[in-house]
Order: structure tokens, then C-alpha cells, then sequence
């Protein structure tokens, strides 16, 4: 983990509200799962960095995808090519690969894309199943598709592209019709991680879930994200942000 | 030049600059970004008697130019604090300050006693936590209370004995009179400012707790005043606490009256600000030709 020094190379809209940033930036190599805070001004009006995960990172470069939520990422989305920012990471901890002949079964919704697609590039092989409310909220769908070895799955609300539905309805299916061990790799919303949680478990699949909380520090100062286990409290972006899903205590907050 | 203050007997900090409690946990994550010697000294998160799990999430949202919390004190416990923490701690050369709070005055005594123990330089206790056995009202608002509890703390302690204050009360200045007639060596002021967030669209509390403190530099003109007047009605040495960003911050304060000032929400937005702050702090000592931290303590030229 440091705090580097980040030149913005591109940001442009990749779907509704979502932008993809490039990034010049020397940060330490970093493993699908891992995240950054990103401290989106250098005034101090917007006072918390925005924990945003790694989309990918090469020599010296980074790629975020994030969504507009509120009036950090607005900032982060008027950046320019050019401009700098800092860049706190990596930080958290990662997925861990598919071992022992498991097949992966990667599932996203919402802004949970970033570290999933990550680990789904990483690992090359299995299915990659995209939720969201329509056509129009999907992003990098060219990139997705362009994964040899991984077969994508799109779903949608209003059916405007790939199935009608939830993503865990082709998740459900996908464990059904396995041939083998699987594991499953979710970010997303918590409705969604937890139903993953509940069909990987009928499935005697193994489960990783990325999960999303409110920060402050990002690296496990704070205890503002901390999350009930069966392992006592844990903190999101110290300890996780991925977890083994039959740990979540998914009913308490 | 001498960067040095002087907080209580036997409590002498290399540099004015602090943690603050609640931003800097154990220090065991903030050591490996920098090395820890280098502060005047280190707060630790709030310890309690017994292990202590928090308020339900959301724990914190941002506000203009600060953030407010509920994380609800959640912490390991004092004894795991002295058998898992302290020995790491305690090596980086600085000392360690441990904040600590209870909900009776027979908790707050029997933890200061549980905490006089090696390698604690100093103790700060956290008043603004309620009082169970008297209908739930802060330690920190009564003078009297204040009073006897610091008193009961003093009795069971050897450690310095820093005292620190909630914002939330009329006259501060005759709280931290009752603090040092209870026998406290130092005064931290102040503490979070009470607030709220409301989703307009839902209708709803932001945060778990409903409720939650202010923080951030948001609150550095209402420490600085508060810094200030505590100045005037005690002798003891005052540690800020309240929105300081920069050196610039840290050398009001210490204008202001403060001997020490801690740094809490910055570093959590900026986590290896302590070391810009303290050679800022070095900076301008020597371009105003001042050989002490000491020579702008209390120095504030009023009309």
C-alpha cells in the first residue's frame, strides 16, 4: 500500500452514469479483488477518498470503472487528461483462483463489475453472467465478450438485452446444469450477493463475495465498514473486501 | 530548535503532533506507511473494559469539509489491547497515549487502574459517553461529575491523567476547572460536535445510529475557540482536538493556547499527513526565527 501520484490519461462514458478512467500511475501490482481510495479533489470540501476497485492495471497504468452516485464521483468524472490525482493502494485483499478442477462462475450487478471482470480476465476460463436494469447500464460489453474461454451471460430487468431477470436466475441454472465443482465470484448488490451465497450453498458450490460499505480511511483504521461474520466483526476494506459468502451474517447490519 | 512540549510530569512529546483517538486505531496500520517515531505521540483508539462491537451500518458520512460518525466505540477491549497491541506499539519509540471511557464511574476507575500498566505513557479519557447509572447523561456536561469522576480515575492511576472534553456544554472553561480540581494533568479539547444526516428520498436517517458526531475541518474554528477559552481558565497544558488539516491549523491552535494538537479525520483522507504537518510545524519556526514550539503557545495577540 502507498499513496501515489496518478496522471488521468482518458475518462469517457462507457454506459449510463458509468465512466472508464485511465490512469498513468506507478502503484504496486495489484490482484483482482484489490481497490484504491481515490482522493477525487484537493479541496477539502469533498473530504473522503471514494474507495473504487481495479479494473485492470499494466506497467505503470490503471483502469477505474465508476458509476455516478453523488458528488464524488461527479468530480472524478469531470477530470480531464492530464489532471492528477492521488491514489491510495492497493488495498484489501483478493479473490482466490478456482483450485482443485473448479469451474468459475463470475457474477456482477450494478457497480460490481470492476473487481469481477478483473478476475474473470485473470482467470480466462468460465462464465461470466452481467445483471442490470437495462441494455443501456451495461459496460464494456466488447471487452467481455472478447474473453476467450469465458462465456457471458447478460441479464436485464426489461429484457432490452440477453435474458429477462435477475443475474442470479442464470446463476441458479449455471450451478444446475454443472458438470463439476464450482466457484462462484459475486459483486454487487447485497440482495444479489446474498441470494449467490444461498444457491452456491445448495449447490455445495464455493462462494467469494466482494462486498460494498460506506468508508472513511479504506485501510482498516476507521472501523466504519466493519461487517458481522462467523468470525466475529471484520472490516470490509481490511479484511475483505472479499469474503467467503457462508460467513456473512447476511441478516444482521 | 527545540520542538518539544511538555504535557504532564513525566510526559514530554518530541513534537506537538498527536493521533487523535478513533482515526488511528492501534497504530499497526499507519506503521507500515510510516514510521511511527516520528510523532509526539500516539492516541489509540477508545478501550473499554470488555470487548465492544459498535453501532449497525451505516457508520459515517461525508459533509462538507468533514464527515460525521457513529461507529459506536467499537473496539478489542483493554486487555487484548495490553496482551495483542501494546508490545508493537510501544517499540516505535513515541509515547503511547491510550483513550479509554466507561459507562459508570466504577468502570472508568477500575480500567484506569487495569492500564497502569508498562509501556502506557499517558491515559486520556473520553467524558462524552453517558452516565447508565444517572439517567444516561454525558460524564462531561456536570461539573460535578466531572469532578468526582476524574477524582475516582485520579486515585487509581499513576499515568498522567488527560481529560478529555465534549464540546457540547455552555462553559467550557469551568469544565476543564473541575477536570484539573479533579486531578488531571492535561486537557483534550474538544471532541466531535453531535449531528445528523437525513435522506431527503427515502425519508430516513443516514446513519445507523440516527445520530453521530462531526468531525473534520468543518469543526476547526469552533475547536479553536473552544481551544482558546479553555486557555484562559486553566494552567494545565491543553492538547487541540478538532478539524486540524495542516501546520497551518496546528500553529492556531497552538496560538490559540494548546501545547499539543491531534490530528484524527485528515489522516484519514490523507494518512501520511503527520510528517508534512511536523516539518510545516519546523518551517515556520525557523522562518519566523523562533528556537521553540513553545515560544507561540498561548500566544495570541487579542485587541
Amino acid at each position: 500500500m502507498n499513496d501515489v501520484l496518478a496522471v488521468v490519461k482518458g475518462n469517457r462514458a462507457v454506459a449510463r452514469d458509468t465512466f472508464l478512467m485511465d490512469l498513468d500511475c506507478a502503484l504496486e501490482p495489484s490482484l483482482p479483488g484489490q481497490f484504491l481510495m481515490v482522493k477525487v479533489s484537493s479541496s477539502c470540501e469533498l473530504f473522503l477518498r471514494r474507495p473504487l476497485a481495479i479494473l485492470g492495471q499494466g506497467e505503470g497504468t490503471l483502469e477505474i470503472l465508476y458509476k455516478l452516485k453523488g458528488e464524488g464521483t461527479l468530480e472524478l468524472s469531470r477530470k480531464k487528461p492530464g489532471d492528477v490525482l492521488w491514489v491510495l493502494g492497493p488495498l484489501g485483499n483478493c479473490f482466490s483462483p478456482p483450485q482443485n478442477g473448479e469451474s468459475a462462475l463470475f457474477v456482477a450487478g450494478g457497480t460490481g463489475l470492476p473487481p469481477v471482470l478483473a478476475l474473470a480476465s485473470r482467470v480466462g476460463s468460465g462464465a461470466l453472467v452481467i445483471g442490470a436494469r437495462s441494455k443501456g447500464d451495461i459496460p464494456l460489453l466488447d471487452r467481455m465478450n472478447s474473453l476467450k474461454g469465458v462465456a457471458v451471460y447478460p441479464v436485464t430487468e426489461d429484457g432490452s438485452l440477453g435474458r429477462r431477470g435477475m443475474a442470479t436466475d442464470v446463476l441458479g441454472e449455471l450451478l444446475a446444469g454443472a458438470a463439476g465443482p464450482c466457484a462462484v465470484y459475486a459483486c454487487g448488490p447485497r440482495g444479489m450477493l446474498e441470494k449467490a451465497c444461498e444457491l452456491s450453498g445448495v449447490a455445495a458450490a464455493r462462494c467469494e463475495v466482494s462486498l460494498e460499505e460506506y468508508m472513511a480511511c479504506g485501510f482498516g483504521v476507521c472501523s466504519a465498514c466493519t461487517v458481522k461474520t462467523s468470525a466475529g466483526p471484520r472490516r470490509v476494506c481490511s479484511n475483505g473486501p472479499v469474503f467467503d459468502a457462508a460467513t456473512i451474517a447476511w441478516g444482521a447490519r | 530548535m527545540n520542538t518539544s512540549v511538555r504535557i504532564a510530569p513525566g510526559l514530554v512529546l518530541k513534537n506537538p503532533v498527536l493521533s487523535a483517538s478513533g482515526t488511528f486505531a492501534y497504530g499497526e496500520e499507519f506503521s507500515r506507511l510510516f514510521d511511527l517515531g516520528l510523532l509526539g505521540g500516539i492516541v489509540t483508539k477508545g478501550l473499554s473494559l470488555n470487548p465492544k462491537e459498535g453501532n449497525p451500518l451505516p457508520r459515517v458520512y461525508e459533509t462538507p469539509c468533514g464527515l460525521i460518525n457513529a461507529i459506536g466505540l467499537e473496539n478489542i477491549g483493554a486487555d487484548a489491547f495490553i496482551s495483542g497491541k501494546l508490545p508493537e506499539l510501544r517499540s516505535f519509540g513515541t509515547p503511547v497515549i491510550v483513550n479509554f471511557f466507561g459507562s459508570s464511574e466504577e468502570d472508568y476507575a477500575l480500567l484506569a487502574s487495569r492500564l497502569d500498566v508498562n509501556g502506557i505513557a499517558a491515559i486520556e479519557m473520553n467524558v462524552s459517553c453517558p452516565n447508565v447509572k444517572q439517567g444516561g447523561l454525558e460524564f462531561g456536561r456536570d461539573p460535578e461529575v466531572l469532578f468526582r469522576l476524574t477524582g475516582a480515575v485520579r486515585a487509581r492511576t499513576g499515568k498522567p491523567l488527560i481529560v478529555k472534553l465534549t464540546p457540547m456544554v455552555s462553559d467550557i472553561g469551568a469544565m476543564a476547572q473541575a477536570a484539573r480540581a479533579g486531578g488531571a494533568d492535561a486537557i483534550t479539547c474538544a471532541n466531535t460536535i453531535p449531528a445528523m444526516a437525513i435522506d431527503e428520498h427515502t425519508w430516513r436517517p443516514v446513519l445507523g445510529n440516527v445520530t453521530g458526531g462531526l468531525s473534520g475541518p468543518a469543526i476547526k474554528p469552533v475547536a479553536l475557540k473552544l481551544v482558546w477559552e479553555v486557555s484562559k481558565k486553566v494552567d494545565i497544558p491543553i492538547i487541540a482536538s478538532g478539524g486540524a488539516c495542516t501546520w497551518n491549523d496546528c500553529v492556531q491552535f497552538l496560538l490559540a493556547g494548546a501545547s499539543a494538537v491531534e490530528i484524527g479525520s485528515a489522516s484519514l483522507r490523507d494518512p501520511l499527513c503527520f510528517t508534512d504537518i511536523i516539518t510545516g510545524i519546523e518551517h515556520y519556526l525557523e522562518s519566523r526565527g523562533l528556537d521553540s514550539v513553545t515560544d507561540l503557545i498561548g500566544k495570541l495577540e487579542t485587541p
